[in-house]
């Protein structure tokens, strides 16, 4: 036995973040960590690496007691975590992040550059990543730093590793290239302790399984002797018994139409147009400019050429003002950085959008806002004691629900959502699906950019999919996974987002 | 909560013991001429809380109230107090804004900004009036920052008006809470739709003109307008917003942390006047003072978010 985890607890503040953390994890086995956010996954995983200090429990590596105080001392015993935000060092190149901390030395204590690249050639080579030892990191795509930080823990001869999330800002490639070297690892002897909410990849990648609800192991076992109902009712807790179902509408008058927008390089010659009352999904692999083209519709980036019609009337968008303005909303795929300021209370990013709508004279109207931020709280059932909660607290679907609580007092027309379901659990999944919904029926035009094709299945009413920044297909709801995946194909280099100069 | 108010307890036990100690602190003589001491430092350290909180910072102010002192001086000089003092705020203001528009119109950090306008704003001073000091100041001028009303210092008074146009300008306004969101997240308050560039540099050029303001104060109490006056002020006033609870990192701060921190730090000097102790030491006190509030401050913030 590797790792054993004897009743973990963990209080932060007045709450209780872990109470009965179980786990065991042995040597050559994919561990896969379930539960819903705010589970207490993270909070077990950062104890396991030394991040944070357990307040009760036993921690057993190897059979003996131990007791990490910062993350050094646990990777001397062989424990390394691949974060799902990259903890590197941007500016510093491959070869220098994967050996940060503890560069060969020449005597006089100067690093010895040659043997360091020649040692971080020779990891990348033997694991077959798609890297160079002098690229600079901050060139590197999610996975590009993934793959760094797995040569970091390779280096430092760990024996156990812990994935958070590696796969939620992949591509379908790239996903590929993640579970090929999880096996690698597996075959060599190393145990894994992987984090995931995608219910899809369990059976590909994983040996065993353990649930977390509430902060408390609730299940413990191999994948095989149990069934993907099971295991969502362990993280739920309760039977989903309100599976989500599109409402059937007629669609309305055509909302926003979209006539050859190009920004070059990343957008070419997009038209398109979004119906009252429809929801489409925008499919797509990485890097095929999805992203791009929300930023550009809502003013975030400039466009070279093209018209955006807004109920039939064009319109020149050239900052998001304008593009609140015009009634559009975005719900950015990067909740963190663009969708919320963290450090505030719900209530203020609930009424950022607009605060015209509670305010007279440029003077605020505490009491308006305090009411609106309760009803949104309470309509859209985000779970926070209230409106004057930091939204930054806040577990990542409701947070979510918190960054589109902004648009339904803005009284937007048009809904961008940018990877809605990233990093939000099945329960909040769904909730968010309902809201789209509802604001279809309410006469909203929903453009839904995702890169589970199963979720664009099962809400969108037809599909745009998008390759290398033009539209290479439009395919009815009913379509499948095989025909999304044919009209995104041909992805060339996943790795690396820029060209790199040689 | 009660970390929260450690600044408060901090005040009002560096107000008991002076007490104690020195039969000369609690006189109003005394206690007037700290708060006069104080007022300059305390307006402009008003305006500073807000770009604080705004996610910036601005090292130019002692060189604009040392620029604007000059020139309502000279303007006063020629055409008398009214105008000399709408002059100098008026000044203030147009610096603090150029500030503004340099930073989000270039794209520059606002620290490397105000470093370069620091000097210029300082060498404007030093050339118009080639380096010597303005005297004509009418005497009546002296009210300002001598004077008293209704038994205090008339600048209090000034100083709490300022105190509650910018508590209520933070805490009951749009513009107010758009600094507060630009300060805690630029990005998601320009994807908002949140006016970012605009309300910013409305944010420098109120600090401006605030700066002004004391400029004018320092003109009247000293009688005279000193190109190299307010030297070190603008370190003083981040110092008073940092111990009073605001965050360089941006989107927290307080008017009234503010106050109280710029009067622990009049505190600190006047006693360490009044008991005749190593005026040197006074720098060394007040430094540890600032480093003690903010790794208290630290220490209670990761305490909440762990």
């Amino acid at each position: 036995m590797l790792l054993q985890l004897k009743d973990i607890q963990k209080r932060f503040g007045g709450v209780s973040a872990l109470r009965h953390g179980n786990l065991d994890v042995q040597a050559g086995e994919v561990h896969l960590l379930m539960g819903e956010n705010g589970a207490g996954k993270s909070t077990l995983m950062k104890i396991v690496a030394g991040m944070l200090e357990p307040d009760g429990g036993d921690v057993l590596w190897q059979g003996r007691n131990v007791y990490f105080r910062n993350p050094a001392e646990a990777a001397e015993h062989g424990i390394a975590m691949v974060h799902q935000e990259s903890l590197l060092a941007p500016h510093l190149s491959v070869a220098e992040n994967i050996f940060l901390g503890r560069e060969p030395r020449r005597p006089l204590g100067w690093v010895d550059r040659r043997e360091m690249l020649e040692r971080a050639a020779r990891i990348i080579e033997q694991h077959r990543f798609p890297l160079k030892p002098e690229w600079k990191v901050e060139k590197l795509s999610p996975a590009g730093k993934q793959m760094v930080e797995i040569c970091r823990a390779i280096q430092q001869g760990s024996s156990l590793l812990i994935f958070d999330e590696p796969t939620s800002s992949l591509s379908e490639t790239e996903t590929q290239e993640v579970f090929r070297i999880v096996r690698t690892l597996r075959e060599r002897n190393v145990g894994v302790i992987y984090i995931t909410h995608r219910l899809e990849e369990l059976r590909v990648i994983g040996d065993r399984v353990t649930v977390l609800r509430d902060g408390e192991t609730v299940h413990s076992g191999p994948l095989n002797e149990i069934t993907t109902d099971q295991l969502i009712r362990h993280m739920v807790g309760r039977e989903i018994t309100a599976i989500y179902t599109r409402s059937a509408l007629p669609p309305g008058e055509e909302v926003l139409r979209v006539e050859h927008l190009t920004r070059e390089p990343a957008l070419k010659d997009i038209s398109f147009s979004l119906r009252a009352g429809e929801i489409v999904g925008m499919a797509g692999l990485i890097g095929a400019g999805r992203t791009e083209l929300c930023r550009a519709l809502f003013g975030v980036d400039a466009i070279d050429g093209g018209k955006i019609h807004v109920r039939g009337k064009a319109i020149r968008i050239k900052s998001p003002r304008d593009a609140v303005a015009a009634g559009l909303a975005l719900i950015p795929e990067d909740r963190q950085r663009t969708g919320l300021a963290t450090a505030l209370p719900i209530s203020h990013n609930v009424t950022m959008a607009n605060l015209a709508s509670v305010s007279r004279l440029g003077f605020l109207n505490h009491a308006a806002e305090k009411q609106m931020a309760d009803d949104f709280t309470q309509r859209l059932r985000i779970r926070a004691s209230s409106g004057r909660q930091l939204a930054g607290r806040l577990s990542g679907g409701n947070q979510q629900k918190v960054a589109i609580a902004k648009w339904l007092v803005s009284g937007a027309r048009v809904f961008l959502f940018d990877e809605p379901t990233r990093g939000i659990d099945v329960g909040a999944n769904i909730e968010v699906f309902q809201m789209m919904d509802d604001l279809a029926r309410r006469g909203a035009a929903i453009l839904m950019v995702s890169s589970e094709m199963g979720e664009l299945l099962q809400v969108a009413d037809r599909i745009l999919v998008m390759r290398q920044g033009r539209i290479s297909g439009e395919l009815p709801g009913g379509t499948t996974q095989e025909e999304i995946m044919r009209c995104a194909a041909f992805e060339i280099s996943a790795v690396t987002t820029e060209e790199h100069p040689e | 909560m009660i970390q929260r108010l450690l600044p408060f307890f901090t005040l009002l036990a560096l107000f008991v013991i002076l007490s104690i100690a020195s039969p000369n602190f609690l006189t109003s003589t005394n206690l007037s001429s700290v708060v006069r001491q104080t007022a300059v430092i305390n307006i402009m350290a008003l305006g500073m809380t807000v770009i604080i909180i705004a996610g910036g910072i601005d090292l130019s102010v002692g060189s604009i109230l040392a620029l604007a002192g000059l020139l309502g001086a000279m303007t006063m000089e020629k055409y008398g107090i009214g105008w000399g003092m709408a002059a100098g705020m008026l000044v203030g203001m147009l610096c603090g804004f150029a500030n503004g528009l340099m930073i989000t119109s270039l794209r520059i950090s606002p620290f490397i900004v105000t470093l370069g306008t620091m000097g210029i704003y300082r060498g404007f001073a030093l050339i118009i009036s080639k380096g010597l000091p303005v005297h004509e100041i009418p005497p009546s001028f002296s009210y300002l920052g001598e004077g008293t009303l209704l038994g205090v210092p008339f600048v209090l008074w000034i100083l709490l008006l300022c105190a509650a146009a910018t508590h209520t300008m933070l805490e009951h306004t749009r513009h107010g809470r758009y600094a507060f969101a630009i300060g805690s997240n630029p990005d998601a308050a320009f994807y908002a739709g949140v006016p970012v560039k605009f309300h910013t540099t409305l944010v420098y050029a109120g600090a401006g003109l605030l700066t002004g303001l004391s400029g004018m104060i320092e003109v009247s109490r000293l009688m005279t307008g000193q190109p190299t006056g307010g030297q070190g002020y603008e370190l003083t006033a981040i110092a008073a917003v940092v111990i009073g609870g605001g965050s360089l990192r941006g989107g927290e701060g307080s008017v009234l942390g503010t106050l109280v921190g710029a009067f622990i730090m009049g505190l600190l000097a006047n006693g360490s006047d009044l008991l005749g102790t190593n005026p040197y030491w006074q720098q060394v006190i007040i430094g540890a003072v600032i480093i003690l509030a903010v790794a208290f401050d630290e220490l209670r913030k990761r305490r909440i978010k762990d």
